[in-house]
């Protein structure tokens, strides 16, 4: 062959190993909500998780760079490419890539980013042209990060419309905004504040994964029938004036804050900073509900005492709050005592209600008028969030406890309290978790501290892939705590069933999408 | 096996969904209709879904309920609806230089699917009619009075049927006086399908509490009748084209713990619909009174100028032999798919190409200025001299 026509199938090959590589790295882009450099951040924990895959990036650039010289060593970083990640699936076993329109655009957007890397790299002639191919094969995530930069304003632009129509809808229909937002709880607060409010009003709440102004708008302009008297918003955020923006057109009336923890932590920066951000959903709204239990949100209880707003101090210890509900041997007692309403009930309690969301969503239902006698009727079935600490039996008899969706150590902790009520004295007690993410700086230390707490009721800790584990692991050997490895939750899951017979035990603490190593 | 189609090639629209607090029970009637017209592979088949937020979308007619646990399916395509003649469904097409334009949703006749709300009170029907569109089931007319239950009662006990006593509950108003002693009160919303809403109260000052307290389910006023606990909810589904039939009577059977009235989820949320509803079918029910049910059962037809499948519920005191017409219901859920079964067995698709043949052979409205030859406004004088 020719030193040309191996240049023609070196830079041929190379396209199509960046053709692969992208299916992977758009998926994490969408996995990731399409945020501008999260596609390297992936690559680089994929990367750097295991001998295997570091030898093999070392190869690939080392390759890419002796690829300028000699055309043939570009085959290192193709196969590389199409190859790898090693354990990192091209098709996705938890998160399939959806090509919706957004993908189809940034997928486009990306082939055009490398099209013009070819492009000015073909000026030069065809060597250089493969070159760059053969480092573009390596570097993919930089390119799919690039594109989604390109494309973020014309996504703000095309969302747009749809944004416009759902605020015509909102006026149009009126109902009485509720927004939620929370480092944690917010999904399940949703849910009971719509179950207490259900009876008396025609209630429609934002589905769970609807929280950003995309998703809120598509809720609005798909779910809010004419006849809505409330409307329950749940708004997520991962960064300075997002919430404020959706505020912007969903004018809330009540605006709910449930907890502030180091959730995203590495995206915001600080606690102060979450909890700034989160404020931004009290701006217009005429009642402020607030967990007090977060220190950060009783200085902002007493900020916002000054405003003139009407503000319901929450809590599930402070016996002056405006509602605190706690937990007495099976049965919630609610203690209401404000302007605008009071009650002093006990209702029954799943094992599974969390005491201070439920006083998040009294607070608003009773300030949405609910009368009180109905909100204590409906008190007593509470809606279970799926995945949130739901208890169930396994085949063979023993306990399950999924708390898979649960992302919080706040909610770990609770989890890990059910764990110790359930199965014999003698039982088994499993802990099988890939840990807790976007932590920041905290998250090392956060998986480590709950692998300890784990050690106090569990037999056993099982950790599923490499994400946290050496954290976790570090941590059950700081509590003695016997720990083992599965290489993804299937896997675990297979051997908690073989392992764990009748009256034992098992939490599934969080799970994370296969895009995580 | 062939469905006979009277309209040729022209597809066949089915419609789902709506704003309604049965919507999710829509798409399962509809998704099992639309399929089952796939499966006859007559013809094409548009799957029309009313979203909860009012609007028309074009979905794939293949799709499981599973697609529409967030919305709109993916791949669901904006309507625009026309209510004047020539109207319709139009989908909006990109133009191939610059502006969008439009395509007619071409439909020889509309399956609908709706239950509870717009779609089957009347609304959804009215609008259809302006755009001349033919559809299944009611008419505008006979499904507001299959709706509203103060005034489908009011006409069955003055057509003679046997019909409890209903009274629209007032805030303030003295108990009535049905029995003595008196029964506890069965309240219902006063308009809306299904048992959503349905409770039971002992006294008559929690009845007005009741009301008082409002509620979506009160909102548009609550009937209350005398609540029989000996009476047991018999059931008969009745078409009228090619001619009248009659299918199986079920009898529901009341499980659900403490709740002695077959609940939303007893009906809807077994897995799969209506089928596993806990009932006996055939219900074993003397042949005197099958036969008075099945009478009944036209004669409300009559009433209400029914079209397609409707099913007519009754509550019967098995002791006594007394029976009650309680309800009708003018589209109902899976129509009654169920209920065509034994001696009554209807093929499924077979049922729904009598539907779609009806609704070209029996329109539901005929409007027409007759009468207003011009004599009015020759004769009438300035308009400023009668508004004097």
């Amino acid at each position: 062959m020719n030193s040309r026509a191996l240049e023609v199938v070196v830079l041929c090959a190379s396209l199509v190993a960046i053709g692969l590589a992208y299916l992977r790295w758009l998926r994490v882009a969408q996995r990731e909500h399409y945020l501008a450099g999260s596609t390297t951040k992936f690559a680089r924990r994929w990367w750097l998780a295991g001998a295997i895959n570091q030898v093999a990036f070392f190869a690939a650039v080392v390759g890419a760079v002796i690829s300028a010289w000699y055309a043939v060593a570009a085959f290192m970083p193709v196969l590389v490419a199409v190859m790898g990640p090693f354990g990192f699936g091209l098709r996705g076993r938890t998160s399939k890539l959806a090509w919706t329109g957004r993908l189809r655009r940034l997928a486009t957007t990306s082939a055009i980013v490398l099209a013009i890397v070819l492009g000015v790299a073909g000026i030069f002639g065809l060597h250089p042209a493969l070159t760059a191919g053969a480092m573009a094969a390596v570097a993919a995530p930089v390119l799919v990060d690039v594109a989604l930069a390109l494309a973020r304003p014309v996504e703000s632009r095309l969302l747009a419309p749809y944004v416009a129509k759902a605020s015509k809808r909102l006026t149009a229909v009126s109902p009485r905004v509720v927004a939620i937002t929370g480092s944690y709880g917010k999904t399940t607060t949703k849910g009971y504040v719509a179950h207490l409010v259900g009876a008396t009003f025609s209630v429609v709440a934002s589905p769970a994964s609807f929280n950003n102004t995309a998703g809120l708008a598509r809720a609005v302009n798909e779910h809010l029938g004419s006849g809505t008297g409330v409307f329950v918003a749940e708004m997520g955020t991962y960064g300075q004036g997002e919430i404020r923006d959706m505020c912007q057109w969903a004018r809330p009336e009540i605006a709910m804050i449930t907890a502030i923890g180091p959730v995203h932590l590495e995206r915001m920066g600080s606690l102060e900073r979450i909890a700034e951000a989160k404020a931004e959903i009290l701006a217009g709204a005429r009642v402020a509900i607030l967990n007090v239990d977060y220190p950060l949100l009783e200085e902002l209880a007493q900020k916002i005492e000054e405003s003139g707003k009407s503000l319901w101090r929450c809590s599930c210890r402070e016996p002056r709050a405006d509602v605190r509900v706690t937990v007495e041997e099976g049965k919630i007692h609610v203690l209401a005592n404000h302007l605008e309403a009071e009650m002093d009930v006990f209702a029954h309690a799943s094992p599974e209600v969390e005491p201070g969301n439920v006083a998040c969503a009294v607070a608003a239902a009773l300030s949405l008028g609910v009368p009180p006698e109905v909100v204590e009727a409906r008190l007593g079935a509470l809606p279970v969030a799926p995945h949130r600490r739901n208890i169930g039996r396994n085949g063979s008899g023993a306990w399950v406890i999924d708390d898979t969706y649960n992302a919080n150590p706040a909610g770990a902790a609770s989890a890990l309290a059910l764990l110790a009520t359930l199965g014999d004295k003698d039982a088994k007690r499993v802990v099988v978790t890939p840990g807790m993410v976007e932590l920041g700086v905290l998250q090392a230390r956060e998986n480590a501290n709950f692998a300890a707490r784990a050690g106090e009721v569990a037999s056993e800790l099982c950790v599923v892939g490499r994400t946290n584990a050496r954290a976790l692991l570090a941590g059950a050997r700081a509590a003695g705590l016997p720990a083992r490895r599965a290489r993804n939750r299937q896997l675990a899951v297979g051997w908690a069933a073989a392992e764990l017979g009748d009256g034992d035990a098992v939490l599934y603490e969080n799970d994370l999408p296969d895009h995580y190593p | 096996m062939s469905l006979v189609s009277p309209i040729g090639n022209e597809p066949v629209g089915v419609l789902f969904g709506g704003p309604s607090p049965e919507h999710d029970v829509s798409i399962l009637t509809g998704l099992q209709v639309a399929r089952a017209l796939l499966n006859v592979g007559q013809g094409p088949i548009e799957a029309i879904y009313w979203t909860k937020g009012e609007q028309f979308v074009s979905v794939d007619p293949a799709l499981e309920a599973s697609a529409f646990l967030e919305g709109p399916p993916r791949g669901a395509k904006e309507l625009r609806f026309v209510a004047q003649p020539g109207g319709g469904f139009f989908m909006s097409k990109p133009g191939m230089l610059g502006g969008p334009k439009e395509r007619k949703v071409e439909l020889g006749a509309l399956v609908n699917c709706c239950h509870g709300g717009p779609g089957e009170d009347g609304t959804l029907q009215a609008a259809l009619d302006m755009a001349g569109l033919p559809y299944t089931g009611p008419t505008a007319a006979g499904a507001a009075l299959g709706m509203d239950k103060l005034a489908f009662g009011a006409v069955a006990h003055a057509a003679g049927l046997p019909t409890l006593p209903r009274a629209l509950v007032v805030p303030g108003a003295e108990a009535p006086r049905w029995d003595d002693p008196p029964r506890p009160f069965i309240l219902k919303p006063r308009f809306g399908g299904s048992s959503i809403g349905i409770e039971i109260v002992e006294h008559w000052a929690d009845v007005l509490r009741y009301v008082q307290l409002g509620g979506p389910h009160a909102s548009r006023g609550v009937v209350a009748e005398p609540y029989r606990a000996e009476t047991s909810d018999v059931e008969v589904a009745a078409r009228a084209f090619p001619t009248f039939s009659l299918s199986l009577f079920a009898r529901a059977l009341r499980v659900s713990g403490s709740s002695p009235i077959l609940s939303y989820s007893d009906k809807y949320l077994g897995g799969e619909g209506m089928v596993s509803a806990p009932r006996e079918l055939p219900a074993p029910l003397p042949g005197e009174i099958q036969k008075e049910l099945s009478d009944a059962a036209a004669s409300v037809a009559e009433l209400a100028g029914l079209r397609g499948v409707w099913r007519v519920d009754f509550l019967v005191d098995d002791a006594t032999g007394q029976w009650w017409v309680n309800e009708v219901n003018t589209i109902p859920g899976s129509l009654s798919k169920y209920l065509w079964a034994g001696g009554a067995a209807i093929d499924f698709p077979v049922l729904l190409a009598d539907m779609v043949e009806e609704a070209h052979r029996r329109p539901s409205v005929s409007w027409g200025s007759a009468g207003a030859d011009g004599t009015a406004l020759r004769s009438a004088a300035s308009i400023a001299s009668k508004l004097g």
